[in-house]
């Protein structure tokens, strides 16, 4: 009894010290939580994010014209499920490692991200490196992929 | 086998393999928590804001653990929050199988295509949590801080 408590007490202690250092530390580098690009959701993101986010209607006709490329943030796994038809897929995770990809996007289109939906946050992240990455015209379909395929628009199911 | 499990030399070894292992491991975590959120939400349990400040807090929880028991230090505190944590990332691990999930484990790495998640990795976990349990019962710790520390005459 003597031994759980004495490492019960021990162990609150260095999970109150690893959460002191992790919020100290990613405050003063400016990562994580306190990081830039991460915010809440579209509402707490930064104005210029705040402006490029489209709803489904948007979506569907920039979809329609042909005018826009739909890029998936989302796992591979996931994009192989069922995207968005014609979309390509670009992890935010393998960002660096896909430049040969982000290098070949075409410049004349405009770049539309998403993600699972309002749920997650990928969509505006890869917004924003690719912006860094030189692409002017960025937009970022919050609702993502649980909206489109609720509204019954074209997807490709590639795998089961 | 009582007498290899309470040598002091084999639990040594054990408290500063986990010890040194954890360190390693929360490097990467800590240098970059944004990925490493991203490893979690493929798990699909928490994404956004709960997965971010898992990923804040979770690494310094790996680091404080690996260098205490490498040092010998709360060795029954550590022990214990790296096997609660063990089990934690067993289930969710099984969990994800279940559902079918290809996703990395981003237990080691950080990089997606690496540490897949799989049965071998649950066995991994399992090696490990058996390990930290033999840490946590275990009295004679005698090359380590704390019974170093206890071990000091009074006054010196």
């Amino acid at each position: 009894m003597m031994r759980w408590r004495t490492g019960f007490r021990e162990a609150v202690i260095m999970a109150l010290c690893a959460s002191v250092l992790g919020f100290v530390y990613t405050g003063i580098t400016r990562k994580g939580v306190f990081a830039a690009e991460f915010s809440r959701g579209p509402a707490a993101s930064r104005p210029g994010e705040q402006s490029s986010i489209i709803h489904v209607d948007e979506a569907k006709e920039l979809y329609e014209s042909g005018r826009a490329l739909f890029i998936d943030a989302r796992h591979p796994f996931e994009f192989a499920l069922g995207h968005i038809r014609d979309a390509v897929n670009i992890p935010l995770g393998e960002f660096e490692k896909r430049q040969g990809q982000i290098d070949s996007l075409p410049r004349d289109k405009v770049l539309v991200t998403y993600c699972d939906g309002v749920q997650c946050n990928s969509s505006i992240g890869l917004a924003v490196r690719l912006r860094e990455a030189g692409f002017q015209s960025v937009r970022i379909f919050f609702a993502g992929w649980n909206e489109w395929q609720a509204r019954g628009l074209p997807v490709t199911k590639t795998a089961k | 086998m009582t007498r290899i499990l309470s040598n002091e030399y084999n639990l040594l070894t054990a408290r500063v393999f986990l010890g040194v292992l954890l360190v390693v491991i929360s490097i990467d975590k800590i240098a970059d928590p944004a990925s490493f959120a991203r490893s979690i939400g493929d798990y699909r349990i928490l994404t956004g804001t709960p997965a971010m400040i898992l990923a804040t807090v979770l690494p310094w929880m790996e680091l404080l653990c690996g260098l205490a028991l490498a040092s010998g230090i709360l060795i029954r505190g550590s022990s214990l929050l790296v096997g609660s944590l063990l089990v934690v990332f067993t289930l969710a691990v099984v969990s994800a199988l279940l559902r079918d999930l290809d996703i990395s484990c981003g237990c080691f790495t950080q990089d997606s295509s690496a540490d897949r998640i799989g049965w071998l990795k649950i066995g991994e976990n399992v090696a490990l949590l058996a390990l930290a349990a033999w840490l946590f019962f275990s009295e004679n710790h005698r090359f380590s801080l704390d019974e170093y520390i206890r071990s000091r005459p009074p006054g010196s």
